[in-house]
């Protein structure tokens, strides 16, 4: 009985090996900095011109 | 793959010599290129004067002239047709012949624009923008260059049409089909810079002619100079999309993604070179727009690259026993060479992305245009990015192609330059964007400007930037210092070239990616819409044409 149950938790830590939630976490920074950089520029754009 | 049947293992022997001997010129231009890079950043600094009245535009002339047009070219010449004889098969006879008189045309056109350089007849800078008149010497010199680069790349497309001549019905092996998309997009690139220097630089510096419309030239040179940075980057994508994953022990994300990308790469390098001409008078602004747009177009391609690749990394990582949102990031090969000097160049890659986004919005850059930041931005580019994947490519290239090893050693000293080149390049080039938002321009030489507040405040940044351009200059000696080895001196053996497979066998590439007559179909609809209303605009509308100055 605590075995199985030993065993049912484990399963839900196991993650899929193909998962690919990094890569999308990644390329969300790389979206989200380019969009910073830009708007940064931007900013002083507006400022000056 | 079903292609790594047909390659052969090892490049043949006397297609290496043909690499090899790109490989020799690209190397030296990067180190005379790389002393004129120190003295630049030595002079701005403000601290040190050019000895023997040698003028500053003499040395920034050299230094772009070898390093963005030199350098790259050889290099990538070099590597694409290794790269097709390891994949595609050993050249022919005539492919091979095709390489040497490539090779040979380039090396004479180099010599001659080489010489007209330093003996200070041509200190125009690489761009040679009309009306800045150069000696006709050196305009016959670049055309051999590009004269030479299109039989080189003829050895290329020969290769692959045997292939596919033996192999019908089958997409050919991805390196090689890449290798040939960049020839092709090349070849109707460099149809712009050969038609201003042919038609307009060349009669008028042999005084045939008096005057030379500016726009047009500058616009024939765009046309072209836009492609060739795409022409620097694919050989890199190359390597990361194909050679990296080998490396690693990973597979290729897709194949057919891979090829989707090369394909977008083809039809919207060219019709955008108006990005580069946005802050100039006489073309008319909806058509910059329509241009911007179609530049835009080419963040499609670039953000596949990077989904893939994170996907190849995280794939890896996981197959590897990584475990959470990053664990993947810790597992790939640090200590290997291979993997990581090229993989700095990807990271790097990241801000000079985001940089190119701001450069060519449009109105946003009258904030950078012609200043320091341009600069910071294309060392980000190809002196980072491009250039760390082709030295990272060099560290087995190299002793593969001599039959030599790369040692353990030697492994090590390439992770430290690749850090070098990090530490300097972080110092340069971040000083370089920020002093570009100060309004510190590009292409000029240490001044005070009658010691404006606003010029005196740029000094720490030229200070910095001398800073991390003597450490660029250490990376530049650490690494002729490992090439020097691995051609000569390394111990002999086998070293690897690594070409990867995708993860998914069965995925066979749709063979409408080798149409070659719809992609350049469409390459040409593209070119013709952006470029046919404006061209006849500015010819209609054009001034009497320039006489040719020289500022030195
Ligand atoms: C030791 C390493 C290097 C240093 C210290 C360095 C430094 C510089 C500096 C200070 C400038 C701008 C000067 C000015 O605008 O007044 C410049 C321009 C340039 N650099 Fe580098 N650089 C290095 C390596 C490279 C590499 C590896 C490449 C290309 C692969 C490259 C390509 C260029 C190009 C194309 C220009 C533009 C020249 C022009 O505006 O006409 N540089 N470099
Ligand atoms: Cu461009």
């Amino acid at each position: 009985m605590a075995k199985a149950e030993l065993k049912t938790e484990q399963k839900t830590e196991i993650e899929d090996s193909s998962s690919l939630k990094g890569t999308l976490a990644s390329v969300f920074f790389l979206g989200l900095f380019i969009v910073i950089t830009w708007v940064s520029v931007y900013m002083l754009f507006v400022e000056r011109f | 793959m079903i292609n790594s049947v047909s390659a052969k293992v090892k490049v043949d022997p006397k297609d290496a010599k043909v690499s090899m001997a790109h490989f020799y010129v690209a190397f030296i231009a990067l180190a005379l290129g790389g002393l004129m890079g120190l003295l630049q950043v030595l002079v701005r600094s403000g601290k040190f004067e050019l000895p023997l009245g040698i003028g500053y535009y003499e040395i920034l002339t050299t230094h772009g002239v070898l390093m963005g047009l030199i350098l790259t070219t050889f290099f990538i010449m070099g590597f694409q047709y290794a790269a097709v004889s390891k994949t595609a098969g050993t050249h022919s006879n005539a492919a091979r012949r095709a390489g040497w008189i490539g090779f040979w045309l380039m090396t004479i056109g180099t010599l001659m624009a080489a010489a007209m350089i330093l003996t200070n007849k041509a200190s125009v800078l690489y761009t040679f923008y009309a009306p800045l008149q150069a000696h006709w010497i050196f305009y016959l010199g670049l055309t051999l260059v590009v004269v030479g680069s299109w039989v080189d790349g003829a050895a290329q497309i020969m290769t692959y049409a045997k292939w596919r001549k033996n192999n019908p019905g089958k997409p050919s092996p991805l390196l090689t089909f890449m290798a040939v998309i960049n020839t092709v997009m090349w070849i109707v690139a460099t149809l712009g810079v050969a038609s201003t220097v042919l038609f307009q630089l060349l009669p008028w510096s042999l005084g045939l002619v008096d005057r030379v419309d500016v726009l047009v030239s500058r616009t024939l040179f765009w046309y072209f100079g836009h492609p060739l940075v795409y022409f620097w980057l694919l050989p890199a994508y190359m390597a990361w999309y194909v050679v990296i994953p080998k490396v690693i022990g990973g597979k290729i994300f897709s194949d057919s993604l891979a090829r989707l990308t090369f394909i977008l790469f083809l039809l919207f390098s060219v019709p955008v070179g108006f990005h580069h001409q946005l802050m100039e008078p006489g073309i008319d602004p909806a058509w910059k727009f329509i241009q911007v747009i179609l530049t835009f177009m080419v963040v499609i391609p670039s953000l596949m690259t990077a989904f893939s690749l994170f996907a190849t990394f995280e794939r890896y990582g996981r197959s590897k026993g990584a475990k959470g949102l990053f664990g993947w990031f810790k597992v790939l090969p640090w200590n290997d060479a291979r993997f990581t000097v090229p993989f700095i160049g990807m990271v790097a890659f990241i801000p000079a992305g985001a940089g190119g986004i701001v450069n060519a919005s449009n109105q946003m850059d009258q904030v950078v245009h012609n200043t320091i930041w341009v600069t910071g931005h294309f060392h980000l580019t190809v002196a980072t990015a491009v250039l760390l994947t082709f030295l990272g490519v060099s560290y087995w290239l190299v002793p593969h192609l001599t039959g030599r090893k790369l040692t353990k050693s030697m492994n090590k000293l390439a992770i430290i330059q690749g850090w070098v080149w990090f530490i300097g390049m972080t110092f340069m080039s971040v000083a370089m964007h920020l002093e570009g938002l100060l309004g510190g321009p590009r292409r000029s030489s240490f001044s005070t400007y009658g010691n404006s507040q606003q010029a005196l405040d740029w000094i720490p940044y030229q200070i910095a930037q001398a800073v991390g351009g003597s450490i660029l200059f250490i990376g530049i000696i650490l690494f002729l210092i490992i090439f020097i080895n691995l051609a000569f001196f390394a111990p002999k053996g086998e070293e690897e070239f690594p070409v990867g497979e995708a993860e998914n066998l069965e995925e066979k590439a749709p063979l409408v990616f080798e149409n070659w007559k719809l992609w350049l179909g469409i390459t040409a609809v593209l070119i013709l819409f952006a470029y046919t209303v404006p061209f006849i605009d500015i010819i209609q509308n054009a001034p009497i044409g320039s006489k040719g100055f020289k500022t030195w």
